[in-house]
């Protein structure tokens, strides 16, 4: 099996951050056929809106990962787009010279603001594919910062010319699937909560096979089963493969 | 490795598109996922005004299906609920009953709770807590129904010390704050999740308190499965978990 995991925290709440940690994560995502992570950072590791101080060595850690083991890793760049343009216009600038290849945004603010232009703008510029953390809210009343997919596909809508990733199918469900339908610069990323039956089926039902991306969330999530809700889905075996790799391949131009 | 599933499901959820399993494909279900035998309860019992029609349909559909313990549910904020398990009680497959006190509006702490296992005891029966059977972020918006709240559970095992209690649905940091303080507990894994689940919740809680559990069909079967057979951890503590455990809680 191989398979691209665009969606991990390999350094998460400050933990896993030694050479052995990392050796370790790499090891058994081989053993497990997993050819390469997308490392998004400790995204959460002080606050949900982090300063540029804490924004710039979460990124460095990321760096790191890249430099130890530069044909697994993947880099995304961290960013909080409420520290302003100047501020975002530097990492990005720091991202690109490093090989990163994605923006990642979390819950310093919700997709919808206006404070993601020159986040957007960048991305398009340089090419880089941004990844937006999204969940259905309507259990949980903060959507000043947390993004929901209507939002993600109002980006998505906004920027037309950048290819986007909503962060996880199981947190976003039909709902989600359904908002992010007619974005064809969309995909969604199979992480998120528990492994409920029959969303990934109805994902690849409505937005096709090829925008849907294998992803964990770990460590959150426990590899083998993150996996198996791709391999033990009704989904046959060539969709599967798109899924697990082929889709992020060529997605992120990755050899 | 062979499966002794604490968690599955017949019938119909109406908040997801979920296979709404019967006795038979439920069972043919599992087998294919290596489950050979499961503890089931019927899904109807959750929201309908009082279990008793779903408890029988249950023993009904899973008569003559060794696979199947059938599990029915009791309903301790209704006034037939002794009733109700003595008509349950009747069947002699009926080792174990299912709670779900925050579907059925009632605490866990409360006395009624209390003169259950009382009744349990009397009739050799166990008891199993549902503490959620899903993802309070994903409850159909109008719900408002949260797990069963940490601190009551621990109250209530608290004034059972040498009660059996199997919980289900309960979240990593549950298991790990009440399995070592309350020994005779027993979770089940179906919503604990963490990169090596199982490895990382023995580093805090003894082999003999964790169970198998699907949560089939709400859950991916195969993912579940993977959760244990996939987990790197001794065989002789494996099989407890798959088997051994969830056998010796139903006094077998
Ligand atoms: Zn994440």
């Amino acid at each position: 099996m191989c398979i691209i995991d665009v969606h991990t925290h390999p350094v998460c709440f400050r933990e896993g951050r030694s050479r052995a940690a990392v050796d370790a994560l790499v090891a058994r995502g081989r053993a497990l056929g997993i050819e390469r992570m997308v490392a998004l950072g400790d995204v959460l590791a002080f606050s949900r809106s982090q300063t540029a101080a804490q924004v710039a060595l979460i990124n460095d850690e990321t760096a790191l990962l890249l430099r130890w083991h530069p044909d697994y890793f993947v880099g995304f760049c961290y960013l909080n787009p409420t520290l302003g343009e100047r501020a975002v216009g530097r990492e990005v600038a720091r991202a690109v010279g490093r090989g990163f290849r994605g923006l990642k945004l979390e819950i310093a603010n919700n997709a919808r603001a206006a404070c993601m232009r020159p986040v957007m703008a960048a991305a398009e510029v340089h090419g880089l594919v941004v990844l937006q953390h999204a969940w259905s809210m309507t259990k949980i009343k903060q959507r000043a910062f947390h993004t929901d997919p209507e939002d993600v596909a109002t980006l998505a809508r906004r920027f037309p010319n950048v290819r986007i990733i909503m962060a996880h199918l199981t947190g976003c469900g039909v709902r989600g699937v359904l908002a992010a339908k007619s974005c064809e610069n969309l995909w969604v990323d199979t992480s998120g909560a528990a492994p409920e039956t029959g969303l990934m089926e109805y994902a690849v039902e409505k937005l096709g096979a090829g925008r849907v991306l294998y992803g964990s969330d770990l460590p959150v999530r426990d590899l083998p089963v993150a996996i198996a809700r791709v391999t033990g889905s009704a989904l046959d075996a060539a969709t599967q493969r798109k899924i697990l790799r082929d889709n992020a391949r060529a997605l992120l131009q990755l050899p | 490795m062979t499966l002794f599933d604490a968690n599955t499901w017949i019938g119909r959820w109406p908040f997801a598109f979920l296979p709404a399993h019967d006795a038979r494909s439920l069972v043919e279900h599992l087998h294919r996922h290596g489950i050979r035998r499961a503890l089931v309860s019927p899904l109807d019992a959750v929201f309908a005004p009082e279990p008793g029609p779903a408890n029988r349909a249950l023993l009904r559909a899973t008569r003559g299906i060794a696979a199947l313990v059938p599990v029915p549910v009791i309903n301790l904020a209704l006034a037939n609920w002794r009733e109700e398990l003595a008509a349950c009680a009747a069947d002699p497959r009926v080792i174990a009953v299912r709670v779900l006190p925050n579907y059925h509006n009632y605490r866990l702490t409360s006395r009624v709770a209390d003169e259950l296992v009382g009744e349990l005891q009397r009739r050799r029966r166990r008891l199993i807590v549902q503490v959620r059977l899903v993802d309070e972020r994903h409850e159909y918006f109008a719900l408002r129904i949260k797990g069963v709240p940490t601190k009551a559970m621990g109250t209530f095992l608290a004034r059972h010390p040498q009660l059996p209690v199997l919980a289900m649905g309960m979240y990593r940091p549950e298991i790990r704050e009440l399995l070592p303080r309350h020994p005779r507990l027993l979770a089940d894994l179906s919503l604990a999740e963490w990169e090596r689940t199982v490895a990382d919740l023995l580093a805090r809680v003894s082999p003999r308190q964790l169970v198998f559990g699907s949560h089939t069909p709400f859950l991916i079967t195969a993912a579940e499965v993977a959760k244990l057979t996939a987990a790197g951890v001794p065989a002789r503590v494996a099989t407890r978990i798959a088997t051994g455990n969830l056998q010796r809680f139903l006094g077998e």
